[in-house]
């Protein structure tokens, strides 16, 4: 590990000073893994790849930025959300720093528990329960999808999600709350509608 | 004296993730031994708890397509 992060320090001084073999095995590393995040958080091929475009190149425009504090994947994560938040953004002129669906997410909690399936993880391969596990992603508002991809399926920690979205760890734990909460209700709807649990 | 169980271990994570680990670890013991008590409480930690394992199930990590991988490199005017 310890011999993994010198290389790879290495391999960062090298592309601060325009090494192309550097650059080319940065960008090998780290692509893939940075196409499956914008993928998450954009929810489609296209937008993927250009988030992963703009993302490596503002990563050798700006490598020469990076101090170092952090280790290179949060900074380069940061950059990419980043990307992929602009574009949303762009795409339905959503405020940031304004938390919708505040009064929807109050009534989340508690509808219906009692009705919550016991075994869930036989209807994996159900095509329906599929797209409504897809839909229910693409309709949950992108500042609360950014933090649920970041901390519950890329596995990042409450700090490194709030280093990297710019946000405080408090607006993380809640955000991703809310997003964990939005996701169940979304389920339950849809098996509400499906099996006609009251 | 608390059994710390699997399921009450698994509790106490969530419930410290959610709030801190800088909350005295007295009240987030409390909290995880009357959410194993409640009903209600069990069952919307576990539809919480059963919606994220979903979703880690079906979201695994995308390699990145060949053709993707190429596109990239000329955009960058790099050789692969």
């Amino acid at each position: 590990m310890a011999e993994e992060n010198k290389i790879e320090k290495q391999l960062i001084e090298k592309a601060k000073n325009g090494d192309k073999t550097a650059i080319s095995e940065l960008v090998h590393r780290y692509s893939s893994r940075i196409y499956s995040l914008a993928l998450r958080i954009m929810r489609n091929e296209e937008d993927a790849e250009d988030v992963l475009q703009e993302t490596f190149i503002i990563m050798i425009r700006k490598i020469h930025t990076f101090s170092g504090r952090s280790s290179f994947y949060t900074w380069l994560y940061r950059v990419a959300a980043n990307v992929a938040l602009g574009k949303l953004r762009q795409k339905k002129h959503i405020d940031s720093k304004v938390s919708i669906y505040e009064s929807e997410f109050e009534t989340l909690r508690g509808s219906g528990l009692h009705n919550w399936p016991d075994q869930l993880d036989s209807r994996i391969n159900d095509k329906q329960f599929r797209e409504c596990l897809k839909q229910a992603m693409v309709d949950l508002p992108e500042n609360h999808r950014a933090v649920f991809v970041l901390r519950d399926l890329e596995n990042l920690s409450t700090r490194e999600t709030a280093d990297i979205l710019n946000i405080s760890e408090a607006n993380v734990k809640v955000r991703l709350m809310r997003a964990r909460l939005f996701l169940r209700d979304q389920l339950m709807h849809h098996l509400k509608c499906m099996e006609g649990i009251r | 004296m608390i059994q710390h169980t699997s399921h009450n271990q698994d509790l106490i994570k969530l419930l410290e993730e959610q709030l801190g680990k800088d909350v005295d670890a007295r009240i987030i013991r409390e909290v995880a031994e009357h959410m194993e008590e409640c009903p209600d409480c069990r069952v919307f930690v576990d539809s919480v708890k059963q919606t994220i394992k979903l979703y880690r199930v079906t979201e695994k990590e995308t390699s990145i397509p060949d053709n993707v991988s190429e596109r990239l490199f000329k955009v960058l005017n790099l050789n692969r």
